[in-house]
Order: structure tokens, then C-alpha cells, then sequence
């Protein structure tokens, strides 16, 4: 028997590559990977990349612009006037005309691909509308144009054309994405503060609870040690994901507030395991030092428990911001408000560019809290 | 006057730490408690402010039954006895200060030390303390930053606060090397001398018993198996309380 068992070690060995194998070959047949729609979809990834790496922040400011010229009907009512040469304007050829003659309308210098509305303004001030028009690519129009009698001229006074556009005047100013990320950030920020600060305020008493050198003692304190823990356990395994979905379908899609509850809860929970530990690894030694000298009860957790344990519990609060502000970017997505659900939107919505904008709001502000956190933990010690 | 009566420790597992224990110490004694680790010192020390509650037998205080007493009555017993650790028992990330005021929480007003206020005289009383200890320059230290030597005095500077009429001490000095340990110990002689406080403590080493004992009790496996003056302890003695494999180490202090 003793001499077959390296043949039966390697055998197990064999054996469990085997199973490894097929569970790999398993895997890639569930999810299908695709490696030549990876490479044949790549233009479409490029122009979705491309996007993404070009977030917007500022927009070119633009004014509306009205652009009028006069049209003496018939000729010799008004002096004719002479046209712009640059700008936005309408260029008439001949520049005027009588009632029933159609003479072509020009615009140069507008939006590419604008829709206008061509109208007349009257000598008596009356609007009369003419039609929709939309500019050619290279922002002109071309068009004929009919001579009512109702336009002509009276007392020295002529009808004109006019329209209005919208054009870029130059300035840069925020863009109103910018302000809506930064917005966002802030209530996703905000949304983890106040989640970490209820879960922190319902963790505290749930960790002596939890803790074994505080209520591990009797009957009642063990079944209470148990249900405690076991409560904490139930609850993290539920992914702040899947509270977050549940609680979005009860209080509203989009709310930060669905975000807040389930990331309270999850605080709550984990915290508490977190905390519970600490309390259970204090020195024992104060506690008894400080009831020797006759304090009572509240003094010696004020004095000797609550010294021992504060950096501890800091430490983990604000780790545990840390990681609030990361789910709660994600949180959105499945409709608890913030960051993430104006990221989902600006997604579904293919305004790639204004999603890189967030994308990259994320990447900082979590980078940022990250090392914040983290220098503040290192001072706690 | 501290009276120990028929004192027996059962612990839940089963384990006699004290058995039908009874001595008296008188006021001003400074009484030396010997024995193997194990053989109960603790236990009997504890039993005495009722950190351990005695399964059976009694302890009185200046005429107080301290085993029967409880709630405010055990507080205020409490505050007359002071403790001192061997692992000094500070609270190690609070300052010095505040680990010597935590020495006074049994006599001031419960709220206002709940929320960390002590008055101006307790600090005082506590710099006092300090001074006489001689670490009055390390007021604002971390209690960690201290060296063992300096964290006893905190621990002796504390009970002070107490301004207690018996000091148990729970092998005060076996963390520390044979130059503090006699250090830690003229303070506490300083305090049965001059303030006249009954001290009972547990110790190790002989020569330190030879030296600052008035009387010692000599325990093994929670009995009691000698009382008498220091100078009474000879080889036979020493072997007994100690066992048979300790004489070659320890008893040759006795030649």
C-alpha cells in the first residue's frame, strides 16, 4: 500500500487539473467571449473612447443675433440700402422690388444646419411670418422670395426681412454639464457623509453588543452576543447594490435618499463588525486600574474603555466614508441619485463627451478622498 | 486593620485559587506576599477590593465587611485602596494627567468627569503627585511614550489621588529591571513610613523581601504555608513555599 501513494498523489494532482480545466472551458463557453467582435467593433469604440477622454467642461458662450435687412417696395419708397459684407446677413437680389416680383434671398455667415424662421417685420410693426428654412452645411441660405403688397412702403417707412439666430460670441464660459457633475459630486459626497454618519451612530451600540468581553456574559448576554452577530452577518452580505435597487423601487428612482438608506444599512452592519472587533481587543487592564480606584460604571467606560477604542472607531469611519463615496458613485447607477445615476443618464443618453466629464469628476474625487482618508487615518494611530 | 476570614476562591472552571485563607494585617504593616505564579496572589489581592468576588469567607476593612457590601458602599471602600499593577494598568493613549486624575474619579461628582471636566485643585493635587514621584516633566506625555519605570510611577502617582490607608500592589516590579524594582520600591516604603499606608504586596525576588517586608505570608496552591518576619525565611522555608527545583536558582541568596 505505502509505495502507490505518489502514484495516488499524482493521480489527485492530475485529477484536479482536470476538473480546473473544465471549469475553465465551462466559463468561457457561459460568457462567450467574442474576440474577433472585439477587434471588428473597434471604430465604434474608438469614436465612444474618443469621447469619453474629451470631457466637456466649458462652452463657447452664444448670443441670439437678429439679422435684418430693409426692402424698399417698390424701389423708389426708400433709399436702397447697401448690404454687409461680413457678419450674419441677407444679401437680396435686386435689393428691392415691387409687389408680385420675386427677387432671391441670400443669408451668409450662420449656423450650419440651423432652422430658421424667415419673417417679415412690416412698416406698421406687424409680423408676418414667410417660412422655416434650413441652413446648408456651410451656414447659408438661398432662396426666392415673394413680393406681397402688404409690405410696401409706407411714409418713407419699408418693410424688412428678418430673422433671428443663435451664434457663438467667443467667450468660454462652464459648461452646464461641469456644474451639473459638480453638482452631482457634491450630493454623492454629501449622500456618503450622512450614510456613514447614521450607520456610524446605529454601529456604536450594535458593536458592545457584538462584542464578547462586553455582553458575552450570562444567559441573556449570550443570546443576545449571538442574535447580534448574526444579524450584523445577514445584513453584510447584502451588497449595497442590491439595497440600493430595492430602496430606489420604495422611495423613487433617482433619489439620493434610496442611496442614503442603503448605504446606512451596510454602514451600519459592517461597521459594526468592524467596531465590535475593537472593543474586543482592548486592554482589560485600565478597566480594572480604574474600578479599583472606586469610579463607577460610566466613569470607567468614559475613562478606560472609550480612550482605547475612539482612534480605532475614527479610523474606521472615515475609511469607511472612503468606500460610501466609491459605492455611492455606482449606487446611481441602479437609481439612488448622484454622480453615478447622472452618469448612467448622460450614458443611455450617447452624450459620451459629458459622461467623460463625470467619469473623470470620479476619478478624482475618489482618488482625492482616498488620500485624504488616509492621512488622516495615519495621524489617528 | 484589615481582617481576611476562612477567604476560598472557586473560579467557574473548577480551579481553587484560595483556600480557607485567614490572616490580619495591622495599620502601617507592610506586609509581603510570596508564592509560585499560580499559587493565588492575585486572586487573593483582588479578592480584597472585590475585583474578584470571594466564593466564600469574609474580608474587613477598619471594621467594614467589604465582601458584603455593594453598589455606592463598595465605590467608597474602593476609593481607600489603592492598586498598583505589574503591568502598570495605564490607559496608554490618554496623557500622564489624565491617567493620574483617573486616580480621583471615586470622589468627584460623576457628570461633569463624565464629560471630561475635573477642577482646578484636582490637577493641582495630581501635579503634587507627579512632583513627588519625581516625573512632573512628562504632565502632557502619552502614557505609551513612558518607560516602564516612569509608567509605575504614573501608577503610584495615581493611587496617591486616592489618598488611600492601604495600597495592594500585584508584584509591582517584575517588569522591571533589579535597579527600578528597588526604585519603585523605596516609594513605596516612602509612602508606609511617612504617610503611614498598610501596603500588602506580592513579590518575587527574595532580596527585595528581605528588605522592605515587615511580615510575610508565604502561599502554595491558594493555602497558606507560612507567616513570620522576613528573617524567618530560611532554606527549608524557601523550599517549601517554592518547590524543590527553585532552590538552586533562588536559595542560594540564603548562603
Amino acid at each position: 500500500m505505502q509505495r502507490y501513494i505518489p502514484f495516488l498523489k499524482a493521480l489527485r494532482k492530475l485529477l484536479i487539473t482536470l476538473v480546473l480545466v473544465v471549469l475553465i472551458i465551462l466559463s468561457i463557453r457561459v460568457t462567450e467571449p467574442d474576440l474577433v467582435k472585439l477587434v471588428s467593433s473597434f471604430p465604434k469604440a474608438e469614436s465612444i473612447m474618443g469621447q469619453l477622454l474629451r470631457p466637456v467642461f466649458f462652452d463657447r458662450e452664444s448670443e441670439k443675433v437678429t439679422v435684418s435687412q430693409v426692402v424698399p417696395v417698390p424701389c423708389d419708397s426708400v433709399p436702397v440700402p447697401t448690404s454687409a459684407d461680413s457678419g450674419s446677413r441677407i444679401v437680396l437680389d435686386p435689393p428691392c422690388g415691387s409687389p408680385k416680383d420675386v427677387i432671391n434671398l441670400r443669408g451668409f455667415d450662420l449656423p450650419q444646419n440651423a432652422e430658421i424662421s424667415l419673417r417679415w417685420i412690416l412698416p406698421d410693426g406687424g409680423l408676418l411670418s414667410i417660412k422655416n428654412i434650413k441652413t446648408d452645411d456651410d451656414g447659408e441660405i438661398n432662396m426666392p422670395l415673394e413680393i406681397r403688397p402688404i409690405t410696401s412702403a409706407i411714409d418713407g417707412k419699408a418693410a424688412q426681412i428678418s430673422f433671428e439666430v443663435t451664434l457663438p460670441n467667443g467667450k468660454l464660459v462652464v459648461a452646464k454639464t461641469l456644474k451639473d457633475v459638480i453638482n452631482a459630486m457634491f450630493v454623492t459626497i454629501f449622500m456618503a457623509l450622512i450614510a456613514t454618519t447614521i450607520g456610524t451612530i446605529i454601529a456604536i451600540p450594535l458593536s458592545f453588543l457584538a462584542a464578547s468581553n462586553i455582553t458575552r456574559k450570562g444567559k441573556l448576554g449570550t443570546v443576545v452576543y449571538y442574535l447580534v452577530r448574526a444579524f450584523l452577518n445577514i445584513i453584510r452580505s447584502y451588497e449595497p447594490l442590491v439595497l440600493a435597487t430595492i430602496f430606489a423601487m420604495i422611495v423613487g428612482f433617482g433619489s439620493p435618499f434610496a442611496g442614503v438608506i442603503a448605504l446606512s444599512v451596510t454602514t451600519a452592519a459592517s461597521l459594526g463588525k468592524m467596531f465590535s472587533e475593537a472593543v474586543e481587543s482592548i486592554d482589560t487592564g485600565p478597566i480594572e486600574a480604574i474600578t479599583a480606584t472606586g469610579a463607577n460604571r460610566v466613569q470607567v467606560v468614559m475613562y478606560a474603555v472609550v480612550p482605547q477604542i475612539i482612534p480605532d472607531f475614527l479610523s474606521f469611519t472615515i475609511y469607511h466614508w472612503d468606500i460610501n463615496v466609491r459605492i455611492s458613485t455606482i449606487i446611481g447607477f441602479v437609481g439612488g441619485g448622484g454622480i453615478g445615476y447622472l452618469l448612467s443618464q448622460r450614458i443611455n443618453t450617447l452624450q459620451y463627451s459629458q459622461a467623460g466629464t463625470a467619469l473623470l469628476a470620479i476619478i478624482l474625487v475618489v482618488w482625492a478622498l482616498d488620500f485624504l482618508s488616509s492621512e488622516i487615518r495615519k495621524s489617528l494611530v | 486593620m484589615l481582617k481576611v476570614e476562612n477567604l476560598t476562591k472557586v473560579y467557574p472552571g473548577g480551579t481553587v485559587a484560595l483556600k480557607d485563607l485567614s490572616f490580619e494585617v495591622s495599620d502601617g504593616e507592610f506586609l509581603v506576599i510570596i508564592g509560585l505564579s499560580g499559587s493565588g496572589k492575585s486572586t487573593l489581592l483582588r479578592c480584597i477590593n472585590r475585583l474578584i468576588d470571594p466564593t466564600e469567607g469574609k474580608v474587613i476593612l477598619d471594621g467594614i465587611d467589604v465582601t458584603a457590601s455593594k453598589g455606592a458602599e463598595l465605590r467608597h471602600i474602593r476609593r481607600k485602596i489603592g492598586m498598583i499593577f505589574q503591568h502598570f494598568n495605564l490607559v496608554k493613549r490618554s496623557t500622564v494627567l489624565t491617567n493620574v486624575l483617573n486616580g480621583r474619579l471615586g470622589y468627584l461628582n460623576p457628570w461633569t468627569t463624565t464629560l471630561g471636566i475635573f477642577p482646578g485643585e484636582e490637577k493641582k493635587r495630581a501635579m503634587d503627585a507627579l512632583k513627588r514621584l519625581g516625573i512632573d516633566d512628562k504632565v502632557d506625555s502619552r502614557a505609551d511614550a513612558l518607560s516602564g519605570g516612569q509608567q509605575q510611577r504614573v501608577g503610584i502617582a495615581r493611587t496617591l489621588m486616592q489618598e488611600p490607608t492601604l495600597i495592594l500592589a500585584d508584584e509591582p516590579v517584575a517588569s522591571l529591571d533589579p535597579v527600578l524594582a528597588h526604585s519603585i520600591m523605596q516609594y513605596l516604603e516612602r509612602l508606609n513610613k511617612e504617610d503611614k499606608v498598610t501596603i500588602v504586596c506580592s513579590l518575587h525576588y527574595l532580596d527585595l523581601i528581605q528588605r522592605y517586608a515587615t511580615r510575610v505570608i508565604g502561599l502554595k496552591d491558594g493555602i497558606k504555608v507560612f507567616e513570620g518576619l522576613p528573617s524567618e525565611i530560611n532554606r527549608e522555608k524557601f523550599k517549601e513555599i517554592y518547590g524543590e527545583e527553585a532552590q538552586d536558582v533562588r536559595a542560594t541568596a540564603l548562603e
